[in-house]
Order: C-alpha cells, then sequence, then structure tokens
C-alpha cells in the first residue's frame, strides 16, 4: 500500500526498526522494557512531549508557593476548567484535548480521557494494584453473561509476579478468592480513620485489608523507598511510585536499544499487498508532516479506544473494515468501571490529637468484593471493591467550600473548620460492568482532528445491573459510616455522581475494544494480544480486555504485556515474526 | 519517628530533604538524560519568587474604595482571635484581585458585587459598607446568609435522595423569605469561598487548622494518642 505519489509529503525513514510500539503508558511502558532488556530494538512512537519531573513536578510545593494557590490564572478552577485533577498534579492529559475532538451519539454520555506525554496516564493514576481472580477470566461460566477469557489466572499469574516485583506493589497476603495475593512490599500501619473503618467493617463481615498500591516501602532496582508525602498524584521526584515513564521507560534509555518519536500522532498500521503489517505512519506534530516508520512488527498500546481508532482507520483492500477487524468486533464491548461514592462526618474523629496522615498516597487499607458467592441474594451479578478517603489533607482550593456554606461566615466558620477538619471520611465503590451491545465506539464519518485523523463516536448505556450494583455500594457505604457512629454528608457525593452512578468514561478505566479470543470470528487478537489477521501486530493495553473486572487495569496491562512480549521475542526468534 | 507523648510538630530537616532531592536528581538524571539540575531547582526557585509579597500591594482591578471592601468583608468572613490571624492577614483580597485581574467574568462578579453591596447598604443604612458600624455590617451578612439557606433549604426539599440526614437539616433552617437579595447571595457566595480559599491555602490558615503533612519521612506512624482517641469516641470503645 504505497501511497507515495498521491501524498508528496510523506516523509519515508529509510532506517528499518524492529518492534514500533505506539503509546507509552503501562503497556508501552512494559513492553519497551521486556523488549530492551532482550535486546530487541525498539522505536516508541508518542503522540505527546517528553517528560520531564525534575521540572514539571509539583511535589511538596505549598499553595501559597504560587500567587493564585491552585485556582490557576484568572481562578480557571472555580470555572471548571483547571487541570483535571488540580494545578499541583502532574502533566497528564484530560477529557478534552485542543484539537482533538470525539463525538458522542445521540442519547449516550461518554467522557473519554486521553494523555498526551511519555508515562501516559502512569503518571497520575490511582495506583491501586490488584490482581483479577480466577473467577475474573471466566465469566460466562459463573452467570451467563458476557463471555469467558481465552487464559486462565494460571496463564498469567506468574506475570503478575513478574510485574509486581519489577514495579513494587504494597499488600500483604490474605487468601481472600476475590483477591489473589501476590509478592509484596510492606504495607504501611492504617491511619487513625481507617482503623475506625475496618473496626465497622468487622462488625458488617466486610473484609477490609492492606491497600496493594504500585509504592516501594523499601528500596529496589536504585529507586529510593516511598518518604511519605502522599503526593503520587503530582509526580515522585524519587520515582518511589510506579509510573512507566520513570520506572520503565527512563532506564530503557540507558540501554541504547530505545529511540523515542514523540509529538508523533499515530494514524494507521500500513501492510504490503500480502496483508502483512510492514510499518505505521503517524503525523509529526511539530511539522504537520506524516511519516512513516517501518518495522518488523508493531505493538499497539495507545490505550483501549485509540488503538481500536488506529486499527479502524486502518483501512486497505485486504482489511476493507480496517485491520484485525474481520470480526467486526473492533471498538465494541467498551467497558469502563462502575462508580459511586459516599462521605460521612465522623464525631469520633472530632479532637483528636493530629498526625502528619499523608502516607503512601491514597487509602493504606482498602475492602475487596465480599459477595462473590451471594449473588443470588443480592440481586446483581459481579462485584465491586471499596477505596477510602480520609486523613487530614494539604488544605488546599475547595477544601472548605463545605463548611462555608453551612456555617455562615465569622468565628462559627472558623471554628466549624477546626472542628471537622479531617473528620471526614469518604468511600468509593469500583465495580464491574457487564458488556452490553449499546457501549462502543466507532469512526464518526464526518469529522476529524486537527491532524486529518478521523475521530472516535462513542455510545454507552448503563443496564441495571450497573444501577443495582451502584445503589447497593450507596446502601453499603451508608452502612459502614453509620456503624462508625458518623453521619451520611450525602448532596455532595450525589452532585459528584452525577444521579448515583458516575458519567461513563470518568472513571478512565475504559477497556474491551479491541478484545481477545480463540475465535476469529468474535475476537481481535488471540490470548497473546496477537492480531488474528496479522502474526506481528498485537494490542497490548486495555483493548483486549474481554471483561473489566473490579480490579483497576493497569497491573492486568502490565502483566498481559510482558507475556504478550515474551511470546513475541521467542516468535521473533523463531523467524515466525 | 515519634513517640506518642511528644508533640508532634514537623521540623523540618533541610538535610534531610537535600538528601532525597540528590536521589531524587540521580534517578533522573541517569534516567532522562536531559534533565538538569537547575531545572530542578527551578521549581523551588519559583515558588520562592511567586510567594505572597507583604507591604504595600498595589491593586491590579479594583479601586480603594472596593479593595477596602474585600479587606473588611475577608476579615468578617475569617475573623483573626488568639488563634491566628484574618483572611484579610493572610492576603484574600489580593488573591482576588490577582485572579479577578486575569479574568473578566470573576472581575464582573466582584465589582458588581460590591457596588450591589453598598448600593443595599445606603439604602437600609444611608451609608457605605466599610462607613458603616460593624452590626449593621454584620446585619447585612446575616440577611444574606439567611436568604442562601433559605434557597437551599428550597432546593433540597425537592431532592428525592433519602438517604442522607443532610436534607432533614436543612429543613430546619425554615422558609424566612428575603425578596431582592440574591445578587447579594451570589456574590457573597464568591467572596466567601474565595476568602476561605485564600485563608486555608496560606501559611496562616494552613498552621490554623493544624497540618503536619508535606514532610519527608522515613517510616510512616501513628501516634498511639490519635488511635486511642478515636477508639474511645467511637461505638467501638470499651
Amino acid at each position: 500500500m504505497d501511497r507515495q505519489e498521491l501524498m508528496p509529503q510523506v516523509r519515508r525513514s529509510p532506517e528499518e526498526h524492529e518492534v514500533v510500539v505506539v503509546g507509552s503508558g503501562a503497556g508501552g511502558g512494559s513492553a519497551i522494557q521486556v523488549l530492551t532488556e532482550k535486546g530487541i530494538k525498539v522505536t516508541l512512537l508518542e503522540a505527546g512531549p517528553m517528560l520531564d519531573p525534575a521540572k514539571e513536578f509539583k511535589e511538596h510545593m505549598w499553595p501559597y508557593d504560587v500567587d493564585h494557590r491552585g485556582a490557576e490564572e484568572g481562578g480557571a478552577a472555580y470555572f471548571g476548567r483547571g487541570k483535571s485533577f488540580g494545578y499541583f498534579t502532574t502533566t497528564s492529559g484530560g477529557w478534552q484535548l485542543e484539537g482533538e475532538p470525539y463525538t458522542v451519539g445521540e442519547g449516550s454520555e461518554f467522557q473519554w480521557f486521553r494523555s498526551r506525554i511519555i508515562g501516559g496516564r502512569t503518571n497520575h493514576y490511582g495506583r491501586m494494584s490488584f490482581r483479577f481472580s480466577d473467577y475474573d477470566f471466566k465469566p460466562y461460566d459463573r452467570d451467563g453473561l458476557g463471555t469467558n477469557w481465552p487464559i486462565s489466572y494460571e496463564d498469567i499469574a506468574p506475570y503478575y509476579d513478574k510485574a509486581e516485583l519489577f514495579i513494587g506493589v504494597t499488600g500483604t497476603k490474605e487468601g481472600i478468592r476475590s483477591a489473589p495475593d501476590g509478592i509484596f512490599q510492606q504495607a504501611p500501619p492504617p491511619k487513625a480513620h481507617e482503623i475506625l473503618i475496618k473496626k465497622a467493617c468487622d462488625r458488617l463481615g466486610i473484609p477490609c485489608i492492606p491497600n496493594r498500591r504500585a509504592v516501594i516501602t523499601r528500596e529496589l532496582n536504585g529507586r529510593p523507598a516511598c518518604h511519605y508525602c502522599g503526593q503520587c498524584g503530582r509526580g515522585c521526584l524519587t520515582a518511589s511510585n510506579y509510573s512507566s515513564s520513570q520506572v520503565q521507560i527512563f532506564p530503557a534509555m540507558k540501554t541504547g536499544k530505545l529511540k523515542i518519536i514523540d509529538m508523533a500522532m499515530a494514524r494507521e498500521v500500513l501492510t504490503d499487498g500480502s496483508g502483512k503489517v510492514v510499518g505505521v505512519s503517524y503525523i509529526d506534530k511539530r511539522t504537520r508532516q506524516e511519516k512513516r516508520v517501518r518495522c518488523r512488527a508493531v505493538i499497539l498500546t495507545a490505550s483501549a479506544c485509540e488503538s481500536a481508532r488506529i486499527l479502524l482507520n486502518s483501512k486497505s483492500k485486504h482489511f476493507p473494515n480496517g485491520l484485525a477487524n474481520g470480526s467486526g468486533v473492533v471498538g465494541r464491548f467498551l467497558m469502563d468501571t462502575v462508580g459511586f461514592g459516599l462521605s460521612g462526618q465522623v464525631p469520633a474523629l472530632e479532637g483528636l490529637p493530629h498526625y502528619n496522615s499523608d502516607g503512601i498516597g491514597g487509602a493504606h487499607l482498602y475492602m475487596p468484593w465480599w459477595l462473590w458467592d451471594k449473588h443470588n441474594q443480592i440481586g446483581f451479578p459481579r462485584g465491586y471493591h471499596i477505596e477510602i478517603g480520609g486523613g487530614y489533607g494539604m488544605p488546599g482550593i475547595g477544601s472548605f467550600h463545605g463548611q462555608a456554606r453551612r456555617f455562615g461566615y465569622g468565628m462559627r466558620l472558623k471554628e466549624g473548620v477546626r472542628r471537622e477538619y479531617g473528620t471526614t471520611v469518604g468511600f468509593a465503590g469500583r465495580g464491574e460492568m457487564i458488556p452490553n451491545n449499546h457501549s462502543y465506539c466507532e469512526i464518526d464519518p464526518n469529522v476529524v482532528d486537527k491532524w486529518g485523523i478521523p475521530v472516535l463516536r462513542f455510545h454507552f448505556k448503563w443496564t441495571d445491573y450497573e444501577w443495582k450494583q451502584a445503589r447497593h455500594m450507596e446502601r453499603t457505604f451508608a452502612e459502614i459510616i453509620e456503624t462508625m457512629g458518623g453521619k451520611v454528608t450525602g448532596l455532595s457525593a450525589a452532585e459528584r455522581e452525577k444521579e448515583g452512578i458516575s458519567v461513563p468514561g470518568t472513571i478512565i478505566h475504559e477497556v474491551g475494544t479491541v478484545r481477545m479470543g480463540n475465535d476469529p470470528r468474535t475476537s481481535a487478537v488471540n490470548g497473546f494480544c496477537q492480531a488474528h489477521e496479522a502474526k506481528n501486530l498485537f494490542v497490548c493495553d486495555g483493548g483486549p480486555f474481554v471483561s473489566n473486572p473490579d480490579k483497576n487495569p493497569t497491573l492486568t496491562i502490565n502483566a498481559l504485556t510482558w507475556r504478550s512480549c515474551d511470546f513475541l521475542a521467542e516468535e521473533m526468534r523463531k523467524g515466525n515474526v | 519517628m515519634s513517640s506518642a507523648n511528644e508533640p508532634l510538630v514537623q521540623i523540618e530537616d533541610p538535610s534531610r530533604r537535600d538528601a532525597l532531592r540528590s536521589i531524587a536528581l540521580a534517578v533522573t538524571l541517569v534516567a532522562g538524560g536531559q534533565m538538569k539540575l537547575e531545572a530542578a531547582q527551578h521549581v523551588h526557585a519559583r515558588a520562592r519568587d511567586e510567594k505572597k509579597k507583604t507591604g504595600s500591594y498595589a491593586p491590579k482591578l479594583f479601586n480603594d474604595h472596593e479593595f477596602k471592601t474585600l479587606g473588611r468583608l475577608a476579615e468578617l468572613i475569617i475573623p483573626a482571635d488568639t488563634v491566628s490571624g484574618s483572611a484579610r492577614d493572610a492576603g484574600a483580597p489580593e488573591f482576588i484581585d490577582l485572579l479577578a485581574s486575569q479574568n473578566e467574568d470573576l472581575a464582573a462578579v466582584f465589582t458588581g458585587g460590591l457596588s450591589w453591596l453598598d448600593a443595599e447598604m445606603r439604602t437600609r443604612y444611608s451609608v457605605s459598607f466599610v462607613g458603616a458600624t460593624a452590626e449593621q455590617q454584620t446585619a447585612m451578612l446575616d440577611s444574606l446568609v439567611e436568604a442562601e439557606q433559605t434557597k437551599r433549604a428550597r432546593a433540597a426539599l425537592g431532592q428525592t435522595y433519602e438517604a442522607s440526614e443532610h436534607y432533614r437539616d436543612f429543613r430546619s433552617y425554615g422558609t424566612y423569605g428575603a425578596p431582592g437579595l440574591g445578587p447579594g447571595v451570589a456574590f457573597f457566595g464568591w467572596m466567601r469561598k474565595m476568602a476561605v480559599d485564600a485563608f486555608y491555602t496560606s501559611e496562616i490558615g494552613i498552621k490554623d487548622v493544624d497540618f503536619r503533612g508535606n514532610a519527608t519521612l522515613s517510616e510512616f506512624e501513628v501516634p498511639k494518642a490519635a488511635i486511642d482517641h478515636a477508639l474511645k469516641h467511637s461505638p467501638f470503645a470499651g
């Protein structure tokens, strides 16, 4: 498929690359790490710029270190136009990117978070690192809904081990079926409010265990241990938490095996007359020129929906529906996580002698799903885990708006803030949705982005399964709060989680759009994330997920990618790729 | 780090911080190949430069009368007491002036709101807000807060969400009506939230709530006194 004559501006690089990786998040970072360690030369195409932690990370800054205190220029944060997770968080992206739109079908709601920077969303993510359970890989066998994965827990377990050992994950051995044990870094002790939450959970029969987060509490591979500032979201100057940028890509740069082409927006995967993948075409954002890299194999790790977009835009005589899409499943089975949050004020925490509760960033405890054998009683399939908020956070813009509204002004307000500061606890449910026919993305036939690349159009619907689950979350959280002697402060949660369930896309766990399977008629890639239609094409992000268990997807992306790259390296050695 | 009996004062240990910073630099330097020492220091130099300039501040947007009114409102919203200073001391008027000078919408909220406030004060007391007595000023703010809470109570009654006690709280505010105060309620909402933000993001406010974090620790521990207090006051006591 040579368009040289039609597009004279296309620059074709004479260099032959071994493996081209598109995107640098959890999948891209892991692919780069695994392949370069094996001596394979990798070229990375990243749609954003290089990350410079020393310049960009705002770790340890106080709000008063900037005149706008974090409200940003002109008070942008007050108008919902500030950075996605606040001024002090690290550069990561957002739900709307200038010049790179997406559209949403009539009657649907979906928000698509994208990163355009080395490290992608791993720069900011919550770092919850949960293994899928054995039953998560065979959901259809349990309740007749969705589809089984072509792989089992036993296939991926050794790669969970490798990933946990390499990136570092806190935790403890618990023997809970919904939350398989891993190889853990020492977990920090619970905070004062978490001790009360655990007591409440004990009474209610809910397991409440040390959190599993990608933070190291002991030195690992030259990375110093966490210094407990709790500011993971700002980017960690000591790289004591996992981000693909600092933990996988920067070290790989030293090997001489990695070439980074940044500001490179992938347009399509190129194939030759026989249907074999031969390279990738991309737009150089700095010059707006289309360029091409030729290679032996391509790994798409652009994020589930972006990888689907690239495949759907890779149309040719051989692949009229887009590459790897003979089955028509690319873009289908889009899933996000079911989210609901509720908070409460706990009088037992009033008057507590204050202490530094920052810790490892995020909670030190969490609650894995506990009703996996009670589905006939609870009235909905699948489950959720619970994440905890609370403690003495660094005051910032908006921290005390609730008290401002309730306490009027004057000494009543000042004393009210003193009394209530640090006495609020929050709970966020993160649950599994069932893939459905109304939730998918496709190419919008009428819209291109500023690079001329056709954009995605999203369709999405929660069904009764998800709504029932969200209501169960709400009842459970209220019970925990009341068991602690606290009082639900529901209004803000109801406002935030519009109408009692998260807006699709806003949990940023979108997966499933390039799903794996054994049957090329119903899946795009096989159990090694290798395209059925092209042996030298892999998709290693959330795309291949067949279901979206109540475990945040990143650790499984790390492990699946590791497994796929072991397989790819072996296939290259054998000459099959 | 500290035993239960020791006061948990966060003393910044510069040598520890510097050590961490050099570790950080070592990591990023060897890794990225393009991280420079100057770049790392840039953040902190900028932070120092941008620290609140005290003393004579020349408002960028507001005239002297408006700026004075902002100051008075700020100290009424968060007053000084024996523990700490006021929102005015914490730089609230400067904070509002800076952001409003960069944003026409925000500027309109404040210039319009301040003008409304003076007009209302003249109608009631024949004097501007800053010229009025403390009693007249607080009577004005009280009526705005009352109108605001009535408005919210009405909105809350329309909610169907019943799991929360919160809504019942609002009902107790009653149905006192205050026609014509809408613009004042909206302005006061902005004034208060920005004064509160300015106060609690200042050194004064952060100390006032006794925040002890943003430190570098070698181990994380929770003092026994904190745990004991929480348990003792909880339903799990005894």
